[in-house]
C-alpha cells in the first residue's frame, strides 16, 4: 500500500474582480493530478512560479480544501475526515517552508519552538523527557543543545531552516512536504541542508513531497518527480530518467535552459518565447502549446492524456509516441 | 588601457556602533566588450563592489578606506558630482535583481524609459526610440507594452524593461547585479540569451554578479571569487571552473548540486560564512578549510598568481597545484 494517493486533484480560487469579466472567474491551479508516495520516499515536483506547486501540497494535508479529487494517507482517505479526525492524523505529516523565518514565533526560543510541536501532539512524559526530546532533536539536526535558548533571529538562514525541520520531526512525521526548503539558502549552506534531509530520510524511514523549481536539487534528492505546467502534471517518472532523457518537450526546455557548471558540457538551449500563460485563461487543448516549439493543429484543440509510456514513466504529450505493441 | 579598472578598492562600513571593514584590497579589471562575473556568498561584498564603480554606496554609513577607481581612466572616488552624474548612465549603467525596487510605480514604463533618454540622450527621447529599445529586449507590441504600468508587466518583462532603461544610454559598461534570481529558469534563459546578443552587437563590456557557476559557465571570460570581503580567486573562467584552485572555490563547484551527476551526496563546506565584523584572524576561510596548516591562523595571505592571469590567495593550493601535487 502507498503512504499517499492523491486521486484527480483539483484546486481552485476565486479570482480577482477586476479579471472576472475575462474569464470564468477562478484560478485552477491545480487540474486533475494524481500521484503516489510510497514509505520512504521521496517525490521531487518541479515547475515554474506558479505552476500550483504550493496548492497542490496543501490540499493534499488539506491546509487549503480541494475543489475535488481524493487523498488518501496509510489507506485512509483523508479527504473525507471531519475536523477532529483530520487533528488527529496531522501528526503524520509536516510541512516545512521556503523562509523558516516567516513561520517561526520571533519571541519563542527554538527550544520553546520545539516544545510547542511535541506538546500539541502530547509526546512528552514530564519536563525532564520534555527537555530531553528537544536536545535529541537539536543535535539530530546538527543543532547544539546549548542553541535551545537562542530567538530565531540570533540564527542564520541555515541554522533557521535546521529548527524548521526540528520542529516538523519533533512529532515523528511519516511524511514531510518540503516546500523549497533550500531555495532562499547559499549554495553551501543549501548543500548542508540536503544531505541532512537525506540522512534524516535513511535513519527514520521519512517520506519528502519535496517541492523545488531548481531540477539538479530535485535529481539528487528524489527517486522520483513529476513535472508541472500550469497546474498539470506534463511528465512524471524515475528522477535519473526524466533527467537524463526527458520526453515532454517542456520538461526538454526546462532542463535545457538549467545552467549547469561542467566546462565540457555541450547541450542544446531550448529558448522557449513567452512565459506561462494565466491560470485565470489557460490555453486550449495542450496547456503548453502556445510556448511549444513542435506544437501542431491538435495541440491546440485537444487536451493530451498523461499516458504511461514506459515502467512508471507518463507523459502528457500528443507528440510523444506510445510504446510499441508487444 | 582597460574600460574599467578596480584598484585594491577598501570599503568600510559603519554599524552598531563599530566599523568593519566589508570591502578589501579589490582589484579588477573589465576590458572593452569583456564579461566578467563576480560570484560568492551572501553579504561577501559583490554588490557593494559593483556599486562602488559608479560610487553609488552611499557614504556615511560606508567610508572608502583605499584605494583607486578607474573608468576610462579617469578616477571615480575623485569626480565631482557634475562628473558623476555623466559617468552614471552614460558610460556605466545599472540592472538590478527586483524590478519593482527600481520601476516607478505611477509612471508607465515607456514614459520611465523616456525619462532616461532625455537624460544622457535628449535628441532621442522620442516614443520612435522608446519602441526600438523595447523591441530590442524582446517585448513583443510595443506600442501598447509601453503604455502599461510596471504592475500590469510579469517579472520577466519588468526585468527587460530595466535592461532596456539601461542600454537606453548605450553604455559602454552594463553592471548586472544577480538580474535573473527572482525569475524562472526558462525566462532566466531568456534574458542571459538577450544580454549575449546585446553584448555581441553593442560591444559592450559586462560585469555580471551571481551566486550561480552555472551562469558564469555560460556567460563569463574571467570570473572573480570573493569570500568575506576579499578576492580569493580571480582567473579565466573556463581555467576557474575547470581546475579550482582555492579550497573555497573548489568546495564551492563540489557543493552544487549537478545534474545529471550519481554523486550520493553533496560535499558540504562545514559551518557558516563569517558574520561582518567577525571575520577570522589569518585566512578569513581557513577555520571552514579542509586542508588548513598551522599557519593559516597567523599569516594572512595575499593573492598570488598561480598561472598567469589567475591568481590564488592561498600560498599552499599553489604550490600543490605547481607539481607537489595533492
Ligand atoms: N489564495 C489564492 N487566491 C487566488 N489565487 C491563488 C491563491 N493561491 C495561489 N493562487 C494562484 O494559483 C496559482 C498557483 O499558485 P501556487 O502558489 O500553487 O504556485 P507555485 O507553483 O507554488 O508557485 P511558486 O513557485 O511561485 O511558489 C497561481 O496562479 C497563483 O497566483
Ligand atoms: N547600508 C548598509 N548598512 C549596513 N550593512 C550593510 C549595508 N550595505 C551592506 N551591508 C553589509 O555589508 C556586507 C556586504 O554587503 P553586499 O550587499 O555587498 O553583499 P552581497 O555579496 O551583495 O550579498 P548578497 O548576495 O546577499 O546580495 C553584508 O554583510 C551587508 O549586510
Ligand atoms: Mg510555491
Ligand atoms: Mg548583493
Amino acid at each position: 500500500m502507498s503512504l499517499l494517493e492523491v486521486c484527480n486533484l483539483k484546486v481552485r480560487f476565486q479570482a480577482d474582480r477586476r479579471r472576472l469579466r475575462r474569464s470564468s472567474g477562478c484560478v485552477r491551479a491545480v487540474d486533475d493530478v494524481s500521484f503516489a508516495i510510497e514509505p520512504g520516499e521521496t517525490l521531487g515536483l518541479v515547475g515554474e512560479s506558479g505552476c500550483g506547486k504550493t496548492s497542490l501540497a496543501r490540499a493534499v494535508i488539506r491546509l487549503i480544501e480541494p475543489a475535488s479529487g481524493s487523498v488518501w494517507f496509510e489507506g485512509e482517505e483523508l479527504t473525507r475526515l471531519d475536523a477532529a479526525a483530520l487533528r488527529s492524523r496531522r501528526r503524520k505529516f509536516q510541512m516545512i517552508f521556503q523562509d523558516p523565518y516567516t513561520t517561526l514565533d520571533p519571541l519563542m526560543t527554538a527550544g520553546e519552538a520545539i516544545g510547542e510541536a511535541l506538546d500539541v501532539h502530547q509526546l512528552c512524559q514530564g519536563e525532564e523527557d520534555r527537555r530531553r526530546q528537544i536536545e535529541v532533536l537539536l543535535s539530530e539536526v546538527g543543532l547544539d543543545p546549548e542553541h535551545a535558548r537562542r530567538y530565531p533571529h540570533e540564527f542564520s538562514g541555515g541554522q533557521r531552516q535546521r529548527i524548521g525541520i526540528a520542529r516538523a520531526l519533533a512529532v515523528r512525521p511519516k511524511l514531510v512536504v518540503c516546500d523549497e526548503p533550500v531555495s532562499a539558502l547559499d549554495v553551501s549552506v543549501q548543500a548542508q541542508i540536503i544531505n541532512l534531509l537525506r540522512e534524516l530520510q535513511r535513519s527514520l524511514g521519512i517520506a519528502y513531497l519535496f517541492i523545488t523549481h531548481d531540477l539538479a536539487v530535485v535529481e539528487h534528492i528524489s527517486q522520483r518527480i513529476l513535472v508541472m505546467y500550469l497546474g498539470r502534471v506534463m511528465e512524471a517518472g524515475e528522477a535519473k530518467l526524466i533527467c537524463r532523457s526527458p520526453k515532454h518537450p517542456y520538461t526538454q526546455a526546462l532542463l535545457s535552459a538549467v545552467p549547469v557548471l561542467d566546462p565540457d558540457s555541450k547541450r542544446q538551449r531550448i529558448i522557449l518565447p513567452g512565459e506561462p500563460p494565466s491560470p485565470i485563461d489557460p490555453p486550449s487543448g495542450c496547456p503548453f502549446h502556445p510556448r511549444c516549439p513542435l506544437a501542431e493543429a491538435r495541440c491546440r484543440e485537444q487536451t493530451p492524456a498523461l499516458r504511461e509510456i514506459g515502467a512508471g514513466h507518463q507523459v502528457a504529450c500528443h507528440l510523444v509516441a506510445p510504446p510499441p505493441m508487444g | 588601457m582597460p574600460l574599467l579598472e578596480i584598484k585594491n578598492l577598501t570599503l568600510d562600513l559603519a554599524f552598531q556602533g563599530a566599523t568593519a571593514r566589508v570591502v578589501e584590497d579589490v582589484s579588477l579589471q573589465i576590458d572593452s566588450g569583456e564579461t566578467v562575473c563576480l560570484v560568492g556568498e551572501s553579504g561577501c561584498g559583490k554588490s557593494l563592489t559593483a556599486l562602488s564603480i559608479a560610487r553609488l554606496v552611499p557614504t556615511p554609513p560606508a567610508r572608502y578606506a583605499g584605494g583607486q577607481i578607474l573608468v576610462g581612466g579617469q578616477d571615480v572616488l575623485g569626480m565631482s558630482r557634475a562628473e558623476l552624474r555623466r559617468l552614471r548612465g552614460r558610460v556605466v549603467s545599472y540592472v538590478f535583481q527586483e524590478p519593482t525596487a527600481s520601476l516607478n510605480p505611477v509612471f508607465r514604463v515607456g514614459s520611465q524609459i523616456k525619462e532616461s533618454l532625455r537624460l544622457h540622450r535628449p535628441e532621442a527621447a522620442t516614443d520612435l526610440e522608446v519602441s526600438r529599445l523595447l523591441k530590442v529586449v524582446g517585448i513583443s507590441a510595443p506600442e501598447s507594452r509601453m503604455r502599461a504600468y510596471p504592475h500590469e508587466l510579469s517579472g520577466g518583462m519588468q526585468q527587460r524593461v530595466m535592461i532596456a532603461m539601461a542600454l537606453a544610454s548605450q553604455p559602454s559598461l552594463l553592471v548586472a547585479d544577480e538580474p535573473t534570481t527572482a525569475l524562472d529558469v526558462t525566462v532566466q534563459a531568456q534574458i542571459f540569451d538577450l544580454l549575449r546578443n546585446l553584448k555581441q552587437e553593442f560591444r559592450m563590456s559586462l560585469f555580471l554578479i551571481t551566486h550561480n557557476l552555472g551562469v558564469v559557465r555560460d556567460l563569463a571570460d574571467r570570473v572573480a571569487v570573493m569570500y568575506a570581503g576579499q578576492i580569493v580567486e580571480h582567473g579565466p573562467a573556463d581555467a576557474v571552473l575547470r581546475k579550482p584552485r582555492h579550497p573555497y572555490t573548489k568546495a564551492l563547484v563540489n557543493s552544487v548540486p549537478k545534474l545529471g551527476s550519481s554523486e550520493q551526496s553533496l560535499k558540504v563546506i562545514p559551518g557558516q560564512v563569517p558574520r561582518l565584523g567577525a571575520f577570522p584572524q589569518g585566512c578569513r576561510f581557513h577555520p571552514r578549510c579542509g586542508r588548513v596548516r598551522p599557519n593559516c591562523s597567523v599569516e594572512t595571505p595575499g593573492l598570488d598568481e598561480a598561472q598567469p592571469n589567475h591568481q590564488v590567495r592561498c600560498p599552499y593550493w599553489i604550490r600543490d597545484a605547481a607539481g607537489f601535487d595533492e
